[in-house]
Parts: structure tokens; sequence; C-alpha cells
């Protein structure tokens, strides 16, 4: 990255907003798998690699995967948050490898949020 | 006998002129192009010394030294690299090689070099290493380490912390070395490595389990593995198996209170411990381990011979 | 008071404030001010309602009415329409979708509904390892503000007016101690944050480190301008591979981008950052202890004054704050003082991330307005004590805290609240402890944390917490007389009075609020030899109640020394001589049957209190 100006820092956000958000970018959809130190210890990297084998073998690209730090709730990782375009993000908890194949299968695919693996639907409050 | 040494380097310019050094020095000396090749060759015959480049296409050095240390453990290894970048020559380091010579070499450097690979005996009991144990390039990264760190202000920990890495742990000669490369007292090198718990003087076993005694983990039953553990390793806190397989260490809380009771093998976290699950993970990286702690063999020998 | 006659809850969730939640709120209130509604319309910021996608939304109590996709331009009108004329505005009404699903709502649940993120603003929804993630969630604006149109004392007024106290343990407050290091004179001054959580049970620093590193180095720049530092060093415990893993990825983005090292964003000053790995010793949290780390000599304190403000790091003015404490204060520099008071109390404002373990169900890092009461994180946000059991005490402030019993869980969690009942706020390490716990145990548990990381050059510390360590010691297998309390809370006292630091002015913390609040468990095991949780293993006596076991075999197959006998369908029987007093059975019984009872107990477990009774005559 080039040395930054002050009002470079709002050109990245925009730009970054158009390019990594789903309605501007262009996506159907976002997961974020949780990888802090619990998450990765819990299992996290199997459901990222199992998610990854997934699309690759549907062969679809309008699917972002990212990952992010803890989310809090240690005591249920590993976690992932699969977020649809134009609906609110959904939690999913104790996942394994299985259990993302299935969320990609019904969630991500066909659109219907899978309820027995979900832990809540909506983002956390910030003011 | 003359020893047999095998060189691996996809320059055939290298492999040539190493023969020539080294055979006019009275050693048997083959040389492959690949690291596949190099890998049948072991395969077929025995040889007392490998000498490998790092950069190859297809199977790389670090693939050939990490597949002959599993398959023939007491074969030597040298390498010989172009590109010393300190990465890999640290994970070669890890592997253990004994040496490493820079590309392009000067025939007396690489004979020198190659003799004393030879010559250098691995040490059965670790806890007895000298100076003279510890291989060369080893003391040859660490000097290099002294030296980067030399004008720094306040360098003697992260000295300490790297020259850790390297060699394991910090006997009193590393501890020599490094006072006299940054001109601090040997007193005052021990002073320090004496204070912090993360340095430690005696050689640890090849996978480092730390158990975390912090407060979740206190009240999730963490003592209860702790023993389990001891007694199935059958060393105490701050001890190494004697087949120096296993180091247990107890630190003050790992950060991981999510997950408690947790241990840590290497760099891998372990979360929900139970007795039996610390066994199973500790399985992992011995197979032959049973869990069984020194009362349960004897009675399982007592049975036996009943 | 006026009689609110309507409230406007407006969605605080991340997905509406990104789209813009704080300007519709501050353009709503000067609106409703211009129109002299104010008083009788109250703006309420909520959890979020599921509508992330059409953010920002807000619903109108008691009309039941939600509008959505809010904008600052909408607002003349809506007030206008909807609060002036009584006329909901069509425009931006809401339509229910048709299809809802049965996954619950963050507001629904309550380990989400009382949290608050502002140190954790970015936790889940941003890769760390990615500098242009944090930018785009308005990242080192602050820094841009505060280098660009913020004099020194501009940056040291907002944080002194918002209130915000260090988040390591102590409370000072941080505008404060940046006050006090900017009016210093020096050609050197250090700006530092300190990284090594030694609290056990505290975890929040590593997950920021490792979820957001962006976050601590932008309040380290700000923080390096208020006090004019051109260097600094972020000291992390080198327990935490991933943290130093990110934070060195962080640290080099930054400096590529220009906003670490010469002339960052091009405004002439200048911040070079450094990670420095500790080297495991809890004492290296102790400020002068940790600057005599860096320096590379024995972590040990020094007597103050002099205060690191005028002679820390090699001799030169300095300032440490805490990781949590570096991460608040990007948001309060873009958004102010007031907004940064608006939670928490008058002396505790803002938030504050707690580690929640132990014995909770739902076990986490959690952040929280202070102020709200000890019961709602436990209870609640911790979703209650697990297995059913029963609540004892929460443990707060790690080994300098202490222990907080049940009937003082209404305590808010403030500074001055925690620290009246003995404990502190600490870190935030909050470890709750049920029936299962030996609270004499706990003691000595911290005890012998401080005694093996006291650093010996006091002796108060290095002799006393020994001989409290031994006292403890005895007490837990049984060899403790009954005058050892006493002895405890004397000796406690004087090595809180006559300690070098922190460590020992804390150290008696556990014991003496174990005494406190727990002092019957201490005389049942001094007095009856009894450790009535079945943990001190000498003060215990397991028996099998013939009249509640089943026979089901449950312990009998669970006991690790093969020490119980029975029949199926049978009463079982623990044979004393085998039995290693580790409870192994006792959590096994489904029916309760299996007794803790006082060491070398014989007989009927019914006959306790008669066997206690004539103890008791025979002491006397």
């Amino acid at each position: 990255m080039p040395r930054l100006t002050v009002g470079d820092l709002q050109k990245i956000k925009e730009k970054h907003k158009a390019e990594f958000t789903l309605r501007e970018g262009g996506y159907r959809a976002k997961v974020t798998v949780h990888m802090g130190t619990c998450g990765i210890a819990a299992g996290a990297r199997e459901v990222m690699t199992a998610l990854l084998d997934e699309i690759a073998n549907a062969g679809i690209d309008d699917v972002i995967v990212t990952t992010s730090g803890c989310a809090g709730l240690c005591a249920r990782e590993p976690l992932a948050t699969v977020e649809i375009i134009n609906a609110p993000p959904v939690k999913y908890c104790d996942l394994n490898a299985e259990k993302i194949k299935e969320i990609f299968r019904e969630h991500i695919m066909a659109g219907n949020p899978v309820e027995k693996y979900a832990l809540v639907v909506g983002c956390e409050t910030m003011y | 006998m003359a020893a047999k040494i095998l060189v691996v380097d996809d320059e055939i310019i290298a492999i040539r002129s190493a023969e020539r050094v080294l055979r006019s020095e009275g050693y048997d000396v083959e040389g492959v192009l690949s690291g596949r090749e190099a890998m049948l060759k072991l395969e077929q015959n025995n040889y007392d010394l490998v000498l490998t480049d790092l950069k190859m296409p297809e199977v790389d050095g670090i693939t050939l030294i990490r597949w002959l240390r599993n398959v023939k453990p007491s074969i030597r290894i040298v390498v010989i690299t172009g590109y010393p970048s300190q990465e890999t020559i640290k994970e070669a380091l890890e592997l253990g090689i004994i040496d490493y010579v820079p590309k392009p070499f000067t025939p007396a450097v690489l004979s020198d070099v190659t003799q004393r690979a030879l010559e250098w005996r691995k040490c059965g009991c670790e806890a007895e290493k000298s100076k003279e144990e510890i291989p060369p390039a080893m003391l040859s990264e660490l000097d290099r380490v002294v030296k980067e760190y030399k004008n720094k202000p306040g360098s003697l920990i992260p000295v300490l912390q790297r020259a850790q890495e390297i060699v394991g742990y910090l006997p009193p000669f590393i501890q020599k070395r490094i006072g006299k490369g940054l001109n601090i007292s040997p007193a005052e090198v021990h002073s320090v490595v004496s204070f912090y718990s993360f340095f430690t003087m005696k050689p640890r076993g090849d996978h480092n389990i730390r158990v975390c005694l912090g407060t979740a983990c206190y009240v999730r039953g963490i003592e209860g593995v702790l023993e389990k553990i001891k007694d199935s390793l059958k060393i105490n806190i701050g001890d190494t198996t004697e087949n120096k397989k296993f180091s247990l260490e107890a630190v003050r809380c790992l950060g991981a209170c999510g997950l408690a009771p947790v241990m840590v093998v290497d760099q891998d976290t372990y979360g929900a411990m139970t007795p039996k699950k610390a066994m199973e993970v500790i399985g992992q990286y011995d197979p032959s381990f049973t869990g069984a702690t020194a009362k349960e063999e004897a009675e399982r020998q007592l049975n036996k011979e009943v | 008071m006026e009689k609110v006659r309507t409230n406007l809850m407006l969605c605080a969730g991340t997905g509406c404030v990104a789209s813009g939640t704080a300007k519709v709120k501050d353009a709503l209130q000067k609106e409703l001010e211009k129109r002299g509604l104010e008083k009788e319309i109250k703006i309420v910021l909520t959890g979020c309602n599921g509508y992330c996608a059409e953010g920002p939304v807000m619903a109108v109590y008691p009309d039941e009415i939600f509008y959505q996709k809010l904008t600052v331009e909408d607002v003349p009108k809506l007030v206008e329409e909807h609060f002036l004329k009584g006329r909901p505005y069509q425009k931006l009404m809401f339509k229910e979708p048709e299809k809802k699903t049965a996954i619950p709502m963050m507001k629904e649940i309550p380990f989400f509904k009382h949290q608050v993120l502002r140190v954790l603003r970015n936790k889940g929804l941003i890769d760390p390892e990615k500098i242009e993630e944090y930018i785009s969630r308005d990242g080192y604006q602050a820094a841009a503000k505060a280098l660009t149109q913020m004099t020194q004392e501009d940056i040291i007024k907002v944080i002194k007016d918002s209130g915000l106290r260090g988040r390591g343990g102590a409370g000072f407050p941080t505008g404060l101690k940046w006050d006090f290091a900017s009016k210093v004179k020096s050609d050197i001054k250090y700006m530092l944050c300190n990284g090594d959580e030694g609290d056990p049970g505290a975890f929040m620093d590593r997950s920021v480190m490792e979820s957001d590193p962006h976050s601590v180095i932008e309040g380290m720049i700000i923080g390096a301008k208020a006090i004019e530092a051109h260097s600094g060093y972020i000291y992390v415990r080198a327990e935490y591979p991933l943290a130093v893993k990110r934070l060195h990825l962080a640290i080099d983005q930054a400096t590529e981008a220009g906003l670490l090292g010469k002339n960052i964003l091009d405004t002439g000053f200048d911040f070079e950052l450094e990670i420095y790995l500790g080297a495991g010793a809890f004492v290296c949290g102790e400020e002068t202890a940790l600057m005599r780390s860096i320096e590379g000599k024995r972590g040990m304190p020094r007597p103050r004054p002099p205060f690191p403000a005028h002679k820390g790091l090699w001799d030169k003015p300095s300032v440490l704050n805490n990781v949590e404490t570096l991460a608040q204060i990007a948001p309060i520099i873009l958004n102010g003082s007031e907004w940064y008071r608006s939670l928490g109390t008058e002396k505790s404002t803002g938030t504050k991330v707690f580690a929640l373990t132990g014995a909770v169900n739902n076990v986490g890092l959690v952040e929280v307005p202070m102020g709200i009461p000890l019961r709602t994180i436990i209870y609640d946000i911790g979703g209650g004590i697990r297995k059913g059991r029963k609540f004892k005490a929460v443990q707060l402030g790690g080994p300098s805290g202490g222990c907080i019993p049940e009937h003082l869980l209404h305590t808010p969690v403030t500074y001055e609240d925690i620290v009246a009942t003995g404990a502190i706020v600490g870190s935030g390490g909050m470890v709750v402890m049920d029936e299962n716990t030996c609270m004499v145990g706990t003691a000595k548990f911290f005890l012998e944390f401080t005694t093996d990381e006291s650093c010996g050059k006091c002796p108060p510390c290095r002799v006393g917490t020994k001989i409290l360590m031994d006292m403890l010691t005895d007490i837990t297998e049984g060899r403790g007389k009954e005058s050892d309390i006493e002895t405890l809370e004397d000796l406690g006292r004087d090595i809180i009075a006559t300690s070098l630091c922190g460590l020992g002015q804390t150290a008696p913390n556990p014991i003496l609020t174990t005494i406190k609040y727990f002092r019957d468990e201490y005389e049942s095991h001094i007095k009856h030899k009894w450790c009535k949780a079945g943990v001190c293993r000498e003060l215990t006596t397991f028996l099998i109640d013939e009249k509640l076991c089943k026979g089901c075999g449950a312990c009998l197959r669970a006991c690790p020394s093969k020490a119980i006998t029975g029949e199926k369908k049978m009463p079982h029987k623990i044979i004393q001589d085998l039995c290693v007093h580790c409870r192994t059975c006792y959590d096994a019984c489904k029916f309760k049957s299996i007794k803790i009872l006082p060491a070398k107990f014989q007989g009927d477990p019914a006959e306790l209190e008669a066997v206690l009774e004539k103890s008791k005559r025979e002491a006397e």
C-alpha cells in the first residue's frame, strides 16, 4: 500500500465498501468464520476448509469467505456468520465440517437459514 | 572405509564442483539433480552425510530434510544454499541439520564443513550436551542474532528468546556466549534467565506440553488433568520424559479461559480437557504412549506373569 | 418530570450504525428540539431487530410503526408529519417481511441483549490481517483528526472529559496520566502499551490484539501525539503467539501505509512502534517492572515517585496504557466525550470488557456499560450456573481481587462499588464458582500464584506471602489452628500496608475476602477437619448413603482406584482404605447418594450432627 494522506482514508473506505459489501460489490453472500485462539482450538480451520471445498465444488464465485477474530461466545465455538443479500446476518454455533456443508446447501445456496444450528439473527449493539 | 556422501542440487555445476572437492579428500561422493531422485537413492543405499540445496523444483530441500528425519534420522545433513533466508535456515535448524554452507563456496569451506559434520557425534543424552555437541550452524546463527542486536539498548531478553528458539534451551555456555557478544556480565545474563519463567536451562523434549493453571481452568478441574498427565508421563512439572518425547510445564493462564481447562502442546491449544481427553491428545503425538501410570503398568506386568 | 408520550427506538445494531444511526440520531434530536418536542418524545437506542439490510431502522412506540432506511434529509419531514401532525410518514414506513425465521434475534437473547460494543466494535466483523478492513470501519479517522485538527491540549481534554479510566486494573484516569507526561519537558518520551495480560482468568487483551490490532495502534498514535512521544513499544506476552503475529503484521501494514514511522499522513508527526515480547513474569504487568523488563533487566518494580510520567523507560517520561484502554481512544476522539459518558455511571464511565468464565453456561468475552449489576452479567449474559448447580462466589480481579458472595450480586460493576466489596474490577476477569468450589482452596490457589510470582525485592511480599501460603496449606491439610483465621487477617493487612508494589499490596485480597464472606468454611476446615465441597482431600470422607443408593453402578465404573463394591441394584459401599478422595464418584452419582463428610468419619451419615456436637464438646 502506498503512503496514505488523510483524504485517502475516506477513499479506501468507499472503495472497500464498493468491493466487499454485498450490494455494491455484486456478491450474493458473505460468510465470516471466526478465528481467534479459541475458535481455532475448537476446530474453525476444519470448518473453513470444508466450506471452501463446497464452494469450489459448486463452482460459484458470488460468495465471499472471510475470517475474523473471536465472536465473543467462546463456549459455542466454532462460530460463523452467514449474510445473504437483503437479509440480516445469521450466526451459527458449535459448527463442524458436516454442519457447515449443510448450511452451505440450505442457507447459502437455497436461501433458507438452518434453524437447528443457528444461534441468533441480527447484529450486535454499538453506540 | 571412506564416508559416503550424497550431494543434492538442481544445478549440475554445483554437483560437479562438490564432487571434485570432496573426492580429492577421499570421500565416496554421488550427486543427484532433484529431491525425488535423492529420496530414491536414500531408500536404497546408506549414506553418512547428505549435502542438499534448499531451493529446488518439486521436492525442495526442506521437504527432503523433513522426510529424511523421519525415514533415516541417523543420516547427518548439511545445507548448501544460495539464499540463506532466516526463515528457511531456522526451519532447517529445527529439523536438525548440522551446518550450512552459503553458495558460492570455496573448496576449503566445503571440505572443512564436511569434515566437521562427519566428526560431529550426536550425543544420546541431551542433558549432557556441551559446547562441542551444539551443531556449528546453530552457533553461527546465534552469533548472527547477537550481532544483529548488539548495539540496541535492552536487547538481552529478545536475544535470549531467539537463542532459546534456535538451541531449544539456554545452557550456561550459551548464556556466556551471549553475554560476551552483548558485553553483559555472565552474572547479569544468568539473573535475567532465572527471573523469567519463559526461559529454561534444561533441554526440552520433542513436544512441549503446557498445562494452564489459570483460575478458570482451576475452577473447571485442571488439577485432575495435570495429575493424570504427571502420572502417565511419570514426570513432574519442569521435567522431560525419559524417552525425550515430552516436557511438561505449568503456566499461569494461557488466556484461553473460554475453553477451560486448557493445555497447549507445542503451538496447538486443546480445550475442555478431561484426564481421559488429555491422554488421547498426548497419544496423537506419540503412538507408543499408552497413558498408563506406573502403578497400572506394574499391575499389567503382574497379570501377564500370572 | 414531564410525561414522555412517544419513544423512538432507534436501532444501534452494527448494521444500522454502519448505515448512519449516529447522524440520524443527532438530526432527530435537533429537529425535535427545534419543534419543542424534545421533552415529550424520547430517543432510545436499542439492540438489533434483525432488519439490518433496511437500516437504519426505528420503531415508534406506542404507535408500533416501523421506519426504515432513514437519512438525515428525511428527518425534518418525518418529524413534521408524524410527531407534529400525527400522520405516519408513508414514504419510509416499513413492510414487515412475510416469512420470518424461528431463529431468535439479538435483542431476544440475553447474552447479546445487555452488551454494547465499543472496545469490541469490530468484533467478528473485520479480517484483522487486512488494514483496509479496519480503515473501512472508520479506522485511523480518529488518528487523522487528532493529528490534523487537534492540539495536544484538545486531545487530553477530550480524554479527561470522557472520564475514561485505565482498564488494566487500578482505574487511574487516562487523561490525567497523559496530562502529566505532556507537561514534562524532554526531547525523548515513550508511549507504551501493556499487553502483558497476566491475571489468570482474563483474556480480553489477547482477544483485542488478535481480532483488532489496529485499534490498539491507533490509540497509541493518538496518545503519542498527546504527550509528544515519537517512539513506543507494545509489550506482549510470548504466550500469545497469534496476537504477536497479528500485531507484527498490523505494524508492518501501518508503517507501509504511512500511518506509523516518519511524517504520519503527511502531517509531519513521527511515531515509531515496536513489539517487545515478555518472558513470563506476572509482576511485569506493574508499570515500573514492565519498563525495567523492556530495558532488558529483571522485571522488578521500583518505588514511586518518581512516577513514570517523569522518569520511566530509560529514565525518560513515559506513559503506559493497557490494551483495552487504548482500544477505547479512537471512538472517543471521533464521537466526543459526551458520547462516551452516555453509558456508565458518573465516576465509572463507558463500557468495560469482562472475560466471563468458570462455572457459567455462556463462557465468553462480554462488553457491558459500567454500572450494570453483577447478577445481570452472571445470570442473564452468562446464562446462569452450569449443570443446574448453586452459585457460590464470583472472583473479580485475579490474584489481586476477591470473591464476592451471592448476597452482593446486586452490586453494580463500577470501580467504587466493587472495591467496597473487598474485590477490585482489575483487568476484568470474572470467574464464577459453584458449590463444588472450596473457598479456602481458592484462596490458596491465588496465594500460590502470588508467592510464585513475587519478585522477591521487598520482604513483606516475599516472606509474608510465603507465611500466608504455609498457613493455608496447613488448614487445607488438616493442621489448622483456631487462631489461624485471626493471624491470616492481621498478617494480610500488614502486607497490604507495607509492600512496595501492587502485587504485594493486593496479594492478601483473596484471603481477606474469603474470610469475610466464607468464614464458616475456614471454621469447618479447622474445627471439624471437614471440607464440605470435597476438594481438600485430607479433610473428607466419602460415604454412600445406603438409603439413597439405587445400585446403578455409575460410581463403581467411574472410580479410578476401584474402591467401590456392590452388586447391581443393591446399595454400594466405598472401601475407605482404597479411596483416594478424588470426588469422581460424587460427580458421577445421579441420586446424590454420596455424602462428603469430615475426615475419618465413621458410621451413619445421618448421625453427622451428633458426631459434630460431640467433637465440639470434647474440644471445649
